[in-house]
């Protein structure tokens, strides 16, 4: 399985690895949507995109509506991360395709459970002390 | 008892109970988390800690403070599956005439089960049905927690589907507060399982789960044999993902009928059984 | 000084009226924050410390968001030194706070301040933006157009932490020549 990171902030990729890797998932990372959709285009499509929504060049918004545009992707699971947490936004970004939406600060678990809802992690995947850390 | 040992025997608890671990290196969480429970019974740690072994009131409130962001909605997952997928189809042709189903979330803790069944049965009930489910649980600080319905960003990050938040919930502040419509449906009562069940009715579903293993084999044998009675006669009844009726003396093992509905084992009124496959 | 404004560890009303966040949304805000980019290992303690009194660490870096659109107010965090690099080597995985560089330090101190201030946008009044963060080595100033609207002493390991928002000052002053307020 594979899963794309889309985040401005570093450090923000560094913990979203950290947490799919210990769920066995291999990886790319992209800083904003436009840079995501071009490593898609050239083949490196995810089973799953944890996106952020305030990203420069083109926001996770953005980034979703062009995926869910695309029937080639039709397969691709999309994750909203981001700390947009008002009602408007999270409705806004499942009538745009978005599958699922994570409020930020997230613990480790709230990615597993988010993953095991979407059938893309056993559930019960992964025990605390499991190596995963925020 | 020694602090090391102290940690080890709750350590012990909480592995049997959530697969949590809790190993060296988080010493100080246990202590940060038991002292103010200790203290309020006027105890040291170790003391209370020698103590567990005899008090499941404590033991459940060592789990709670120990694993308390271990609550998520729709937990497990396959149980609420089960639920959907089987034994509702089957309960709403059985309940035609009724149209009218009882669920009892046994050990309701801050709600999350038993609004997660609510808005399955939203979802899934056909116009014209209705139901109550009815919470109970020994905290009645828990119980006034699923009376407010609110719960915090972080407690709806788990496991709650997006599409259900934005439905069934409303934002106020950071919190998110479940819909009227759903708390008026959840009756909230304090129960000591361990004390008669007075005034409950009867149920069509009871969700007993992660909660037998507070307890020792002869109440939990006591519950179980309680239960049976609470239960329609052709209503399920729900354990935790660990937890099994094997170890019961042979004659209540008997009155519980194991059905496994895919990965999860669901138990029927082994009476009731052979009467229902008689189509009676 | 007014005695009242020794707060325990927080302070917050601005004197205007103006629209900011409640105090323990904010203290809410930073703790779960905190929890999920450190762990539960050592909690945020309050820290009494009197209003106004600048950032009081020995050595300091700092980060501030500003929220423009449908409100209008900056997202401060400010760190002592030791805090900041714990803080980095978690959220980067680095083996050493020793180890970090300052690149490290400005993408974690950046994103904390990133996710305090996305919390604190999503709790006044929409649609806004949140700026970049700006991140610097050094305690936070703040210009004499806006004020405090609610500021939060705290300690980790015993070391500083604060965090504020600023709203703009209604009424502008100049503090030389003791104007109106």
């Amino acid at each position: 399985m594979r899963a794309m990171i889309i985040d401005d902030s570093r450090a923000m990729r560094s913990i979203l690895r950290r947490i799919v890797t210990g769920l066995h998932f291999e990886t790319s990372e992209a800083e904003h949507g436009q840079a995501a959709l071009d490593q898609m285009r050239a083949g490196v499509v995810p089973d799953v995109c944890l996106v952020d929504w305030n990203m420069p060049v083109m926001d996770g918004y953005t980034f979703i509506t062009e995926v869910r545009s695309n029937p080639e992707w039709r397969d691709v699971t999309l994750m909203m991360v981001t700390t947009e947490s008002e009602q408007r936004q999270i409705v806004r970004a499942l009538a745009a395709g978005a599958h699922e939406y994570v409020i930020k600060p997230f613990t480790p678990d709230a990615i597993v459970d988010k993953l095991s809802l979407l059938g893309l992690v056993p559930a019960g995947g992964v025990r605390a002390g499991d190596g995963v850390t925020a | 008892m020694t602090t090391s040992a102290a940690f080890a025997s709750v350590s012990a608890l909480v592995r049997r109970e959530t697969s949590m671990v809790y190993d060296e290196g988080k010493e100080y969480l246990v202590e940060a988390r038991l002292n103010p429970l200790a203290q309020a019974k006027g105890l040291g740690l170790e003391e209370y800690v020698a103590r567990l072994a005899f008090d499941a009131d404590e033991r459940r409130k060592v789990v709670d403070a120990l694993t308390i962001n271990e609550t998520s909605w729709f937990r497990d997952h396959s149980p609420y599956q089960a639920f959907t997928d089987t034994m509702l189809p089957s309960l709403l042709e059985d309940r035609a005439t009724a149209r009218h189903l009882r669920i009892w979330s046994a050990a309701c803790s801050s709600g999350q089960e038993a609004y997660s069944i609510a808005m399955l049965l939203d979802q899934h009930l056909p116009i014209g049905w209705s139901y109550e489910i009815v919470a109970t649980d020994i905290s009645t600080q828990m119980l006034e927690r699923v009376r407010a319905g609110r719960y915090s960003q972080v407690e709806v990050n788990r496991g709650l589907p997006a599409t259900s938040l934005v439905r069934y919930f409303t934002r106020v502040g950071r919190d998110w507060e479940i819909a009227e419509r759903l708390r008026e449906r959840v009756t909230v009562r304090h129960l000591n399982l361990a004390a008669p069940y007075v005034g409950l009715g009867s149920f069509d579903v009871i969700w007993l789960r992660n909660v037998l293993i507070y307890f020792d084999a002869a109440t939990k044998a006591d519950i179980l044999r309680r239960m049976l009675p609470m239960l329609a006669p052709d209503g399920y009844l729900l354990l935790g993902s660990s937890e099994t009726t094997l170890d019961l003396p042979p004659d209540l093992a008997a009155s519980w009928q194991r059905e496994q509905i895919g990965r999860v084992p669901a138990y029927r009124r082994a009476s009731a059984m052979t009467l229902s496959s008689t189509g009676a | 000084m007014n005695l009242l404004t020794f707060l325990d560890g927080a302070s917050s009303g601005p004197s205007s009226g103006v629209e900011a966040p409640d105090l323990e949304d904010l203290r809410s805000v930073t703790e779960d924050v905190w929890m999920a980019l450190v762990g539960e290992a050592d909690p945020l303690l309050p820290r009494a410390v009197p209003a106004g009194a600048p950032f009081d660490a020995a050595g300091a870096w700092s980060a501030a968001t500003t929220i423009t659109g449908g409100w209008r107010g900056v997202v401060t965090v400010e760190l002592d030194e030791q805090v900041a690099r714990h803080l980095t080597a978690e959220m980067l995985a680095i083996g050493s706070a020793d180890d970090v560089t300052d690149g490290d330090l400005a993408d974690a101190v950046g994103e904390l301040v990133n996710m305090v201030g996305g919390n604190v946008k999503s709790l006044m009044p929409g649609p806004s933006v949140l700026s970049l963060p700006a991140v610097a080595a050094g305690r936070a100033a703040f210009t004499h157009d806006v004020q405090v609207a609610c500021r939060l002493d705290l300690a980790w390991r015993g070391a500083p932490v604060r965090v504020s928002v600023h709203v703009p000052h209604p009424s502008p002053t100049d503090p030389h020549t003791g104007g109106s307020r």
